[in-house]
């Protein structure tokens, strides 16, 4: 009865309290001018992915009247794009871009999409430099900067906002001599700080879930409810964090003064500090692979096939002896000699690009150790990935596109090495791209071990809370 | 007197151990970041220094072929890091390193090193210019937003005025200080910078050092801007309490929420076109020309040769038609790329007025423009590189086809030529802009950051003179 009254009593407080209600009213425009942005960016992602798929159609079917006309009868319009040459079929003119559609979740987390490319265009040519491409164009400032979405809310300004709502609900008691009186009700300071706490969690985190919600509604991302799921236990947590650092630093029995300077230190130190602290020590520990001496490479080995254009055909058919069986003898015959270049310049480029990826993942595998220092790293990782704007899912569809581009060339290498012409009659059977996203367990697998990391920051702290709650007596 | 004050608020400070240790972690962190960048910014130069000697001697070494040939297989160019750069390193990891230069297009800077790192590094990076456009400002707001509010709550305001010194000493003698602290932290980071500089200058610059006493001032000027500010607030608040509630607020607007307010707002006024309409336009544009630039027309070139030279076939023409051709054709898509690439680095531009218009909200933007420009990081010095490559690529090109046409005979795609015609083309020297063109495109930054130590100081010192005793 008495710890009803309690409640009854902070719940008033808190609605009455002015400043309380300017500061949530002030979050709530933040978070709906990030939601805004979000919806602004996926939008248009949404549209470009449609313009590009339009591209495909009308590539296809101009290439599909073409052949029907040629089929009866007329000329193609230039030997150079005559569409039954497999060159042409394959090449350029056939070109088939493969497209990632924005990630589920994008209007809450711009992520990584602001930068990495979403559609690649892939044709016979398609090897590993086609890879290095810039994605959106995009103000590198811009990029520099970050966009203000739902995920920067909820990285920096949440426990900011959690540690100004929190960070005296102990000390302002004990400052103003209510704290004996509290506590000489039928309460506990733990009960006392959990209730005040749940009070200020409440609007809180529940204005961050709306927000979600309704970005996730109007942008149509509860077709993967995993996902929400997970953004929404990620938000949970890392705001629960927060709250219960305010609790912990609370139950140390210090002025209101030394727990806003404490809290706002942790923030700097776990949100701002951290995190660069991590960047540095990782890049001079196991820095990445430089990109720049790749491209000297891949011009290395390319000079190096061309150079040795003559012997390549020979090599690739004793290579591929499947192939030889439609080749003439004549192996001067000129789409043939091409392609064998071409092929050639291909390995070599897998192999240079091979192992300078290889020696990025591992130093990437050490790097994300060290992110189990930071909560904001933690928690930033989760939503990301929640909302399929991550690394994660951008190399993925990468790697499908590098073997979709493998079919792509399975599909014409042999015509063209035959110096066959193509007709209508393959159109049905041309490889197309289909995204196989992940699922959402595959995120969830993924988001266990960061998530599990940032639950147990969580009871860590709680357990520290609990522990000094539990020594705070009324006549501190 | 006020010697005395001074005296006073730097023991204090000296002697606060929660302070010391703050001072010792930010001048840490400034000592590590100055360390890495430089060690970065070094490792990337020579790398960028070596690769561009390979290119070119790949350039060189090409053997004998067509110079059209030549003029396809084209040389890559690599963005020097410049000197100061260690100190910022601003939009050089969101901009490519490296383009190739070939016959026919102008390529986009590829190879951007942020597509190549994780996310995580999106969110913590930690530059010595951050560290001095964040951090040292909230040191700032620490060490002096009890200044006023703080003696007025102990009631130790009332007594110093009472001894006779002036409000406007005090304030003067806090300011100093809390300036004579930091400078323990700053001094030898600037001296390590400069001696960084000096000593083994991790890139070429056009006047380092110059530059970096600019840059020394910039900084100067801002954390001025930040204790007059803390200052003011101070003088003005009731309690210590709110004066630091509300100069954390102000820092939270200027580093967190007004960056990236200016993004949106930025994109919103000047929206970039996306990369699919922009190859696109250029794609259509090249194919059939635009308003007044129309693709040369080949038939119409050779008989106007045919005209100038005064015979009837093309074989009596002392010149390759095809070489001449193809120059007229370099010459129509650099009409076609020059129209489409100034637009995007136009619209590039003007969103970057944008941020430094919302300067007047948050100075850490004018400062972060600044900074970024004399570290030569900005958007407009990476232009800057890009139209010096691309007037290479163009020069390469015109000698390319030039050779073509000279030396060879029309249909006769036999000519090759040799080493010495690679040779002779110069290697890509890059002069960066001098301090003077720096500061004169961020004239914007100038004033507002002027305008805000100005504005700053006036206020200050109003406060101060009204400052309730108690």
């Amino acid at each position: 009865m008495a710890a009803r009254t309690v409640l009854r009593n902070e719940w008033r407080l808190l609605v009455a309290d002015r400043a309380l209600r300017v500061v949530l009213g002030l979050f709530a425009v933040l978070l709906l001018y990030a939601l805004a942005n979000g919806v602004v960016w996926m939008r248009f992602q949404e549209r470009i992915v449609e313009t590009v798929q339009t591209g495909n159609a009308e590539r296809a079917s101009a290439i599909e009247q073409e052949l029907a006309a040629i089929e009866n009868g007329a000329e193609p319009a230039s030997r150079f794009s005559d569409p039954r040459d497999p060159y042409v079929l394959g090449g350029g003119r056939g070109t088939h871009t493969a497209v990632l559609t924005p990630g589920p979740l994008t209007a809450l987390a711009v992520g990584q999409s602001d930068l990495l490319p979403y559609y690649y265009d892939v044709n016979i040519y398609t090897n590993e430099s086609s890879f290095q491409q810039n994605g959106e164009v995009e103000n590198p400032l811009n990029l520099m900067v970050g966009r203000f979405d739902l995920a920067f809310v909820v990285i920096y300004l949440l426990p900011l906002l959690v540690l100004a709502l929190g960070y005296n609900v102990l000390s302002e008691e004990r400052e103003q001599g209510t704290l004996a009186l509290t506590l000489s009700q039928p309460v506990s300071a733990r009960g006392v700080v959990v209730a005040k706490l749940a009070f200020r969690a409440l609007p809180v985190v529940g204005m961050v879930l709306a927000a979600s919600l309704l970005g996730t509604l109007v942008t149509g991302g509860f077709g993967s409810p995993g996902r929400v799921l997970l953004w929404c236990a990620a938000v949970v947590i890392y705001a629960l964090f927060w709250f219960v650092l305010a609790a912990w630093v609370n139950s140390l029995r210090r002025s209101s003064a030394w727990n806003a300077t404490v809290l706002v230190g942790a923030w700097l130190v776990l949100v701002v500090v951290l995190p660069a602290a991590i960047n540095i020590a990782s890049g001079l520990l196991h820095p990445l692979p430089s990109r720049v001496q790749m491209v000297t490479a891949q011009r290395e080995a390319s000079n190096d096939a061309v150079n040795r254009r003559s012997e390549l055909l020979a090599r690739y058919l004793e290579d591929h002896p499947e192939m030889a069986e439609g080749v003439v003898a004549d192996v001067t015959f000129s789409g043939a000699l091409a392609w064998a270049a071409t092929d050639a310049v291909n390995r070599r480029l897998e192999e240079v690009t091979g192992e300078h990826d290889a020696r990025r993942a591992e130093q990437i595998a050490l790097v994300r150790r060290y992110r189990f220092l930071s909560p904001a790293l933690l928690a930033q990782e989760v939503l990301i990935d929640a909302a399929g704007t991550g690394d994660a899912r951008y190399a993925g569809f990468q790697s499908q596109v590098r073997a979709f581009a493998e079919r792509w060339r399975e599909f014409f290498v042999p015509a063209i090495l035959a110096g066959e012409q193509m007709d209508a009659s393959v159109l049905p059977d041309l490889p197309r791209f289909s995204l196989a996203d992940e699922e959402a367990a595959d995120v969830a697998r993924r988001a266990a071990v960061p998530l599990g990391i940032l639950g147990g920051l969580l009871v860590l702290v709680s357990a520290g809370a609990g522990v000094g709650l539990a020594r705070v007596r009324g006549a501190d | 007197m006020i010697r005395h004050i001074i005296r006073k608020e730097f023991t204090d400070i000296v002697r606060d151990g929660r302070f010391r240790w703050c001072s010792i972690l930010v001048g840490a962190l400034l000592l590590v970041a100055l360390g890495h960048g430089w060690v970065q910014a070094r490792n990337a130069q020579q790398e960028h220094a070596a690769a561009q000697a390979t290119a070119r001697e790949h350039w060189e070494t090409q053997g004998e072929k067509n110079p059209h040939s030549a003029a396809h297989y084209g040389i890559y160019a690599f963005k020097p890091r410049l000197a100061l750069s260690f100190v910022d390193e601003g939009v050089d990891p969101y901009t490519g390193t490296s383009v190739w230069l070939e016959a026919h297009r102008q390529n986009d800077f590829l190879l951007r090193p942020a597509q190549d790192a994780t996310a995580a590094q999106r969110i913590g990076v930690l530059t010595a210019a951050q560290v001095l456009q964040h951090l040292v400002p909230l040191l700032i707001i620490l060490l002096t937003f009890g200044a006023f509010a703080g003696e007025r709550e102990r009631g130790t305001l009332r007594q110093l005025l009472a001894s006779g010194i002036g409000r406007r000493e005090l304030a003067v003698g806090k300011a100093l200080g809390v300036g004579g602290a930091l400078a323990l932290m700053l001094v030898p980071a600037a001296l390590v910078g400069a001696a960084a500089l000096v000593v083994v200058s991790p890139g070429p610059a056009a006047s380092p050092l110059a530059r970096g006493v600019v840059l020394a001032g910039v900084y100067l000027a801002y954390f001025t801007v930040f204790l007059a500010l803390s200052l003011a607030v101070s003088a003005w608040a009731r309690s210590a309490r709110t004066a630091l509630v509300i100069l954390l607020g102000v820092w939270v607007v200027n580093g967190l929420v007004a960056p990236r307010v200016a993004v949106d707002l930025s994109k919103w006024l000047h929206p970039t076109p996306s990369a699919i309409e922009f190859a696109r336009t250029i794609e259509r544009e090249m194919a059939s020309g635009v308003a007044d630039i129309s693709p040369p027309d080949r038939d119409a070139s050779t008989e106007r040769l045919l005209a100038e030279y005064g015979v009837e076939r093309v074989e009596d023409l002392p010149v390759n038609a095809v070489g001449v051709y193809l120059q007229e054709s370099e010459e129509f898509g650099n009409r076609i790329f020059d129209r489409n690439y100034s637009a995007l680095w136009d619209t590039f531009e003007r969103q970057g007025v944008v941020h430094e218009t919302l300067a007047v909200a948050a100075p850490l933007l004018a400062v972060r423009t600044l900074s970024m420009g004399l570290a030569g990081t900005d958007v407009e010095q990476h232009r800057h590189f890009a139209t010096a490559a691309e007037t290479y690529r163009r020069d390469l090109m015109r000698r390319m086809n030039g050779d073509m046409a000279e030396n060879s005979r029309t249909g006769d795609f036999s000519y090759a030529a040799d080493a010495e015609l690679w040779e002779s083309v110069p290697p890509l020297q890059y002069a960066a802009p001098t301090l003077g063109w720096v500061l004169g495109n961020r004239i914007l930054s100038l004033l507002v950051l002027g305008t805000w130590l100005v504005g700053t100081v006036l206020v200050a010192a109003a406060r101060v003179r009204r400052a309730e005793v108690g």
